[in-house]
């Protein structure tokens, strides 16, 4: 008894270095959020804010109006679309890859990494100038050469809504891919070269053997990708909603809705009590999430 | 072990002690000055070069801060991370003024030292009735013209005239004007030739509702003559390439098109037929603010700093260097710079020009003017429904400020 103690308390001191870093980097900022949404840290008490309680939090429901349950709705649209798409294409291309006999292999997961080495800041702008703009992109050239009218392709909502979820897969495919990769390379070869024996087709090897057997390995990395495309915010903000550059297209996330609506206005104990709101959600989709898994266990 | 462990305690203790006595700065730390900027090379060197004659014996270190109002906003009062003075524009007065951390400089400046000063910029560096920025220079937006396309006798007097120009010389991948038409601080100039404003000094926003709509019902004839885009960097292009004929633009682009080999013209800015009034532009008053803690501590370096940037050579100096209008009227009084056409321009332009606002709420009324505009603008929505919604949104967020 007394053994298993002092084990407990050796794994635990030698687990504390990142425990104390994971508190320091994750757990530290939302505590002190959370603190700074019971005050009224703002411009006018910046340095001598005093604890209001849960005044910012009953401020904060006026943003969550009509306005804030359509931004709503559209992230859910948003993240199951992105989700969808990444899975389906990330499975195609990273099956491409692993056809046997493929020459040239390395050269083609190269290329398929590159939107992954550039800033994605860079990359999205590039898009938005270098693709989508009225005057000088690609595609409104193509527009032309083939005698059609330009289209403004970020000015409303559905063709913004189908412009950010190309850029937003364009950034987020080399990582689903790179794990993917990995999970169908673990995949014991027998299993298939018995499949075939038995005369299974492409699809039955796919659907017995394949998405079982990668499904464990690819969950973390989906479930990650669920959060981070559904607090998405720079790819949405910088081709649709940026100040001095918005294209006409009511397409919002809860961030930039949020943004616009609270992050302005200096007030950090609002824009906090906002962030907490928002954090809050996250934690009841993430928990549904993982109840689900269970259940599906 | 005791007394080890008593000779640390009271080795701790006589630290905190000494901590707690008053602190004073060594001569050299107390001549030394860091200033915060944003500003181009070409503007800082000018900066540099000067002050090393002027004031040798002070040590002043300029360093650029990407993100300047978001650092200061975090360590502005503390004077371990926080520089002594930083440069930028006078919009965020308010904001540092509020927080607590500007120091009022009128008392750090010799008595009569502005008296030359153009009043447009005293009145952007003063918050509260108190100035808290010595203003070295100014920028606002300029009416240019390409005179390849635009002849000087083609150039429009009045904004019927600009529209009627833009109707025979739009089409086929041309434009006749081009502007950011959906952003408030290019809009800002249609608003005020309306006789309106986006808010007024004591928060208040669209003081004058009708003449804000009327401005944006006549202008929707101009933005349908322009592309869809209103991003600086489609515009600018645009013009450098030659594909625009005439824009309204600040000095900022003027390297650039003359590099782009354009024949440049600028012209006053034309006046709105119906209200006899000229599109006035925001203002923009670059300065050197001073922060309370260097005030306190570092008062006599603070004070032979601000003192010898009052003279009119250093605004000279900056005008040459970048081109940029300087905020002393005798700086004007130098032949190089009342031959040059750009910084007279300027000048001319800050009799009509509009200071941007300085107060904390004009932070947010940026996102919502930007806002009515790209509604009524870019999606064609109703101006009277996209005002409603527009003033409503403003009221939410200047409340919510507090």
């Amino acid at each position: 008894m007394k053994n298993r103690k002092k084990d407990t308390l050796i794994s635990y001191a030698w687990s504390s270095p990142s425990l104390i870093l994971i508190a320091l980097m994750v757990v530290f900022p939302i505590l002190y959020t959370a603190y700074i949404s019971l005050t009224n840290m703002n411009v006018y008490h910046w340095f001598d804010f005093t604890v209001v309680g849960l005044e910012n939090y009953i401020k904060a429901l006026f943003v969550f109006d009509s306005g804030f349950l359509s931004a709503l709705f559209a992230t859910i649209l948003w993240t199951v679309v992105n989700m969808i798409l990444q899975l389906v294409i990330a499975f195609v291309l990273v099956s491409l890859l692993n056809i046997q006999k493929l020459k040239l292999r390395k050269l083609y997961k190269t290329f398929l990494m590159f939107p992954w080495a550039m800033p994605g800041y860079v990359s999205i702008l590039l898009w938005k100038t270098g693709m989508f703009n009225t005057q000088f992109g690609l595609l409104n050239q193509w527009m032309e050469k083939l005698g059609q009218e330009t289209v403004r392709w970020l000015s409303n909502d559905v063709s913004a809504f189908i412009c950010c979820t190309v850029v937003n897969l364009w950034l987020a495919l080399p990582f689903m891919i790179m794990i993917m990769d990995g999970a169908m390379q673990s995949i014991d070869r027998s299993y298939f070269e018995s499949a075939i024996l038995d005369g299974a087709t492409w699809l039955d090897r796919t659907r017995y053997i394949t998405i079982p057997a990668i499904t464990p390995i690819i969950s973390p990395a989906v479930i990650i990708t669920v959060f981070t495309t559904f607090k998405q915010f720079d790819v949405v903000y910088l081709l649709t909603q940026q100040a001095g550059a918005k294209t006409g297209s009511g397409f919002h996330t809860i961030l930039t809705y949020a943004y616009e609506n609270a992050f302005i206005t200096n007030n950090y104990g609002y824009s906090s009590a906002i962030s907490i709101i928002i954090f809050i959600l996250l934690l009841v989709f993430s928990a549904k999430y993982q109840m689900k898994e269970e259940g599906d266990r | 072990m005791k007394r080890l462990l008593s000779i640390l305690l009271c080795a701790c203790l006589l630290l905190s002690l000494a901590a707690c006595g008053e602190q004073t700065l060594d001569p050299d730390e107390a001549n030394k000055l860091v200033i915060w900027h944003d500003k181009e090379d070409a503007v800082i060197a000018a900066l540099e070069s000067y002050l090393a004659t002027a004031v040798p014996d002070l040590e002043v270190v300029f360093e650029k801060k990407t993100s300047l109002t978001d650092s200061l906003k975090l360590v502005g009062n503390d004077p371990s991370a926080a520089p002594d003075m930083f440069i930028f524009a006078h919009d965020k007065i308010g904001v540092f003024a509020e927080m607590g951390i500007l120091a009022p400089i009128e008392s750090l400046l010799e008595e009569g030292a502005l008296e030359n000063y153009l009043p447009m910029t005293l009145e952007a560096a003063t918050y509260k009735d108190t100035l808290y920025q010595l203003p070295l220079y100014f920028e606002t937006l300029l009416f240019m013209y390409n005179h390849r396309y635009m002849q000087d006798e083609e150039v429009p007097t009045t904004t019927d005239e600009l529209l009627a120009y833009m109707e025979n010389n739009t089409g086929r991948g041309r434009y006749g004007f081009v502007e950011q038409h959906s952003t408030a601080y290019y809009s800002a100039a249609w608003i005020h030739g309306f006789g309106g404003s986006i808010i007024d000094d004591t928060g208040v926003p669209f003081p004058d509702a009708q003449a804000v709509k009327d401005a944006l019902n006549y202008h929707s004839q101009f933005v349908a003559l322009m592309p869809g885009e209103t991003e600086y960097n489609t515009v600018n292009t645009l013009f450098l390439e030659g594909k625009a004929d005439a824009t309204i633009g600040g000095p900022w682009m003027v390297p650039s098109a003359r590099a782009a080999e354009i024949d440049l013209g600028i012209a006053p800015m034309p006046t709105v037929d119906s209200t006899g009034k000229a599109l006035a532009p925001y203002s923009g008053v670059q300065g050197i603010h001073v922060l309370n803690f260097a005030a306190e501590q570092k008062t006599e370096a603070v004070k032979k700093l601000l003192s010898v940037l009052t003279a009119p050579t250093i605004g000279i100096d900056l005008a040459l260097a970048s081109g940029c209008a300087p905020a002393n009227s005798l700086c004007y009084d130098d032949e190089r710079v009342a031959n040059d056409e750009l910084v007279q321009s300027m000048r001319t332009t800050a009799e009509i020009a509009v200071p941007m606002p300085n107060i904390p709420e004009m932070d947010v009324m940026w996102t919502v003017v930007g806002n009515l505009l790209t509604d009524v603008n870019l999606s064609g929505k109703d101006i009277d429904d996209s005002f409603d919604a527009a003033l409503a949104q403003a009221n939410q967020l200047i409340d919510a400020m507090k």
